[in-house]
């Protein structure tokens, strides 16, 4: 069974998601349970940090879709950066450019909160 | 008349002799027996032997007595019998093993038994020696049968002189072994629980019943961790709510780790029942882990009032019953999970069994177009749907959608998605609207998490225009000239985002098609086939059979896809649905049915 991690940082006011491996069905609860905790603590500023994610399936993107609201009402949001070209494809296919940003770097991502144009 | 009176005195005495000797006789036999019983009991070896042979030289014995008889000198063969028959019976005397197996109470009986059995045979042996009338009439009856009297009465003071003794030092330990033998008693039950009891509450009860009475203590619970929580499965000699309040203060105590067996000193309860104060001090409590695989799911345990610690023994024994109940729930977990295999297996059949119904069962043919579809199912249903529609006698509708998600669940979606394209095809002649009209309404229905991609496109049969439009769904490939090319325009997937945005960005898009062109619908569970190395099948091989099988017909198109996804990922299971439309556009084959029809 391919392996997934989920490890939450914090970087000022926003947290950081480093996801690694294979998200898909049944690794997805543990992404949800990150979602969870931050909700908790109302951490709303989410950067998600693709860079050691190699695979993700419909059900790893629904995660996303699911929390994305909470944070946007509660004026977070949740950003994505570091994704692999081919994880990318997958995003772009399904239309998800269009609704959230994506950043090269995650730096520019936690800026981007800090310091809204 | 004297003579007569003395012949009938001789007559009177000996019958009497007689009947003494015989009762002598009997229960010598009966008394020789029952040593045999003794002798045999509880023997790890066959003894026999030694028996045997201490029986051949009180025969000896026996016999040696017609010597003496013969000749009063000729004494000595009769005296070495009787030694070697003194030490045959020494030795086996020696034989009582039985003794330890006898529980302490058992042990006490004997010992006043063995004592009074031993004296009497002893005086019995004196009263054989003296020159009395009673050893007279036995002598007259049989000399032989005097000497093994004798010896009987001397093996029956040896012996319960010896059994006497080894009861008298047994005692002491009568209780502790009492103990192990219980334990080993317990353990064997236990055993057998394990593997006949299905239901873990029920062996719980046994095993804290059984910690309780082996390990000296005067309560002991089992609590079993199920999702970060603990739970009480079982308490023996305490109070719920008492063993609950005490293992959480013990378990949430962060300076406590039990990875192995830990013994703690003095742990007061206090529970408060409405008006009920009740305190509860422990002077010691033994905690040991359930582990299954190495995790912790449990805890067991044994807690004792009076001030003396659990010695090695007690420890030993509380971890053999945690290793019990670790088995026992390992089992019950296992059988669980069984459970709801069988449940899921059985649910992903009813997800098969709606998917079928959903498709259609026929692909509609057509002069100018020829059609093939193909679908392979995954062992977890996943949520891949395709459909045609004629709307009127020139315009051919197709779909091809895929459910994110799988299982039972995807398979609702799916029929509702059915319902919603195949009453908007015939309403809506502009796909863009449909799936704009179709993601307001999905938007609606799907759960937050939940999405659907798809491609709605209409055929124009007599002019070969295919407009269409995606939805986040894989691109469409069309191969003409012998070249491939992928059409993505832009579109969100369904469900995605219920603002104007869904609508703002989708792009429709229109391709003329030319004879011998082929239009490719598809699912990912193509382009994402695995091999056993991870690899994906990928665009480029897809494609390449498509341009290398472009003058073949539909379905061996589909099925030479098939054919190489099969080698691809031969030792790799598939995990999604993979659904295949193949289209090829040839016009002149109509004119000619025209002419022809």
């Amino acid at each position: 069974m391919a392996d997934f991690n989920v490890n939450v940082r914090g970087l000022g006011s926003v947290s950081v998601i480093d996801v690694k491996g294979y998200l898909d069905a049944h690794t997805a609860p543990q992404l949800e349970n990150a979602f969870n905790q931050l909700i908790n603590k109302n951490n709303y500023k989410v950067v998600v940090n693709f860079n050691d994610l190699s695979y993700i399936s419909s059900a790893g993107l629904g995660v996303f879709m699911a929390y994305v609201e909470t944070m946007r009402e509660n004026k977070g949001d949740i950003k994505f950066s570091n994704m692999q070209d081919s994880v990318f494809n997958i995003f772009d296919l399904l239309g998800f450019p269009m609704l959230y940003e994506f950043y090269g770097d995650e730096k520019e991502a936690v800026n981007k909160f800090e310091k809204p144009e | 008349m004297f003579a007569d009176f003395r012949s009938d005195q001789n007559f009177i005495t000996i019958i009497f002799s007689l009947i003494i000797s015989f009762v002598f006789l009997a229960s010598a036999v009966y008394i020789f027996a029952s040593f045999r019983e003794l002798f045999f009991l509880r023997q790890k070896h066959d003894p026999s032997t030694y028996f045997n042979t201490m029986m051949v030289f009180f025969l000896l014995l026996f016999f040696s007595n017609l010597l003496t008889a013969i000749d009063p000198e000729f004494d000595y063969p009769k005296n070495a019998f009787y030694v070697v028959s003194l030490i045959l019976i020494s030795i086996n005397s020696l034989r009582i093993a039985w003794i330890a197996f006898l529980v302490k109470k058992q042990k006490v009986y004997l010992l006043i038994l063995s004592i009074v059995l031993s004296i009497l045979f002893g005086f019995n042996f004196a009263l054989t020696l003296e020159d009395n009338a009673l050893s007279q009439v036995i002598i007259n009856f049989s000399p032989g049968f005097h000497s093994l009297l004798n010896l009987l009465m001397i093996y029956g003071t040896i012996y319960f002189g010896v059994i006497f003794f080894t009861t008298l030092f047994h005692l002491p330990t009568a209780e502790a072994f009492d103990r192990k033998a219980e334990e080993v008693t317990s353990l064997r039950d236990l055993t057998k629980l394990v593997t006949e009891v299905l239901d873990f509450k029920e062996l719980a009860k046994t095993i804290t019943n059984v910690t309780t009475r082996i390990c000296n203590s005067d309560s002991a619970w089992l609590v079993i961790i199920n999702d970060e929580n603990y739970e009480l499965s079982s308490v023996n000699n305490i109070g719920y709510l008492e063993a609950d309040k005490l293992s959480k203060k013990i378990l949430e105590d962060k300076d406590i780790e039990i990875e192995s067996l830990v013994t703690l000193n003095q742990e007061t309860v206090e529970v408060s029942i409405k008006n009920d104060f009740r305190k509860f001090n422990f002077s010691w409590i033994a905690i040991a882990p359930l582990k299954v695989h190495e995790n912790k799911k449990g805890y067991l345990f044994a807690a004792r009032k009076r001030d003396y610690e659990f010695d090695y023994d007690d420890k030993k024994a509380i971890e053999s019953f945690s290793d019990y109940a670790s088995v026992a729930l390992e089992n019950a977990i296992l059988i669980e999970k069984s459970i709801e295999k069988e449940r899921l297996e059985k649910e992903l059949d009813v997800a098969r069994d709606v998917q079928y119904k959903i498709l259609p069962t026929k692909v509609p043919e057509y002069d100018s177009l020829q059609l093939s579809a193909l679908f392979v199912p995954a062992f977890e249903v996943g949520g891949d749907y395709y459909d045609f529609f004629n709307i009127d006698s020139n315009n051919l509708g197709i779909v091809i959608a895929d459910v994110s998600g799988k299982g039972i669940s995807a398979a609702f979606i799916m029929a509702e998605i059915k319902g919603v394209f195949s009453s908007l095809a015939k309403v809506i002649m502009n796909p863009k609207k449909l799936l704009v009209k179709a993601n307001e309404i999905l938007s609606e229905s799907l759960d937050s998490k939940t999405f659907v991609t798809a491609i709605y496109g209409i055929v124009n049969l007599e002019t070969g225009q295919f407009t269409f439009a995606r939805c986040g769904h894989s691109p469409l490939i069309v191969i003409t000239d012998g070249e491939s090319k992928r059409f993505t325009p832009t579109g969100m997937g369904l469900g995605l985002d219920d603002s104007d945005m869904f609508e703002s960005t989708l792009k429709e898009m229109e391709i003329q098609l030319k004879n011998g062109d082929i239009l490719a619908l598809y699912t990912d569970g193509i382009p994402e086939s695995q091999n056993a190395l991870n690899e994906e099948f990928g665009y480029e091989r897809f494609e390449k059979i498509l341009i290398d099988n472009a003058q073949s017909d539909t379905e061996k198109i589909s099925n030479k896809i098939m054919e190489q996804l099969t080698i691809f990922s031969k030792d790799y299971e598939q995990h999604d649905d993979i659904t295949l439309l193949i289209m090829k556009w040839n016009f002149n084959n109509k004119k000619s049915g025209k002419v022809n029809g």
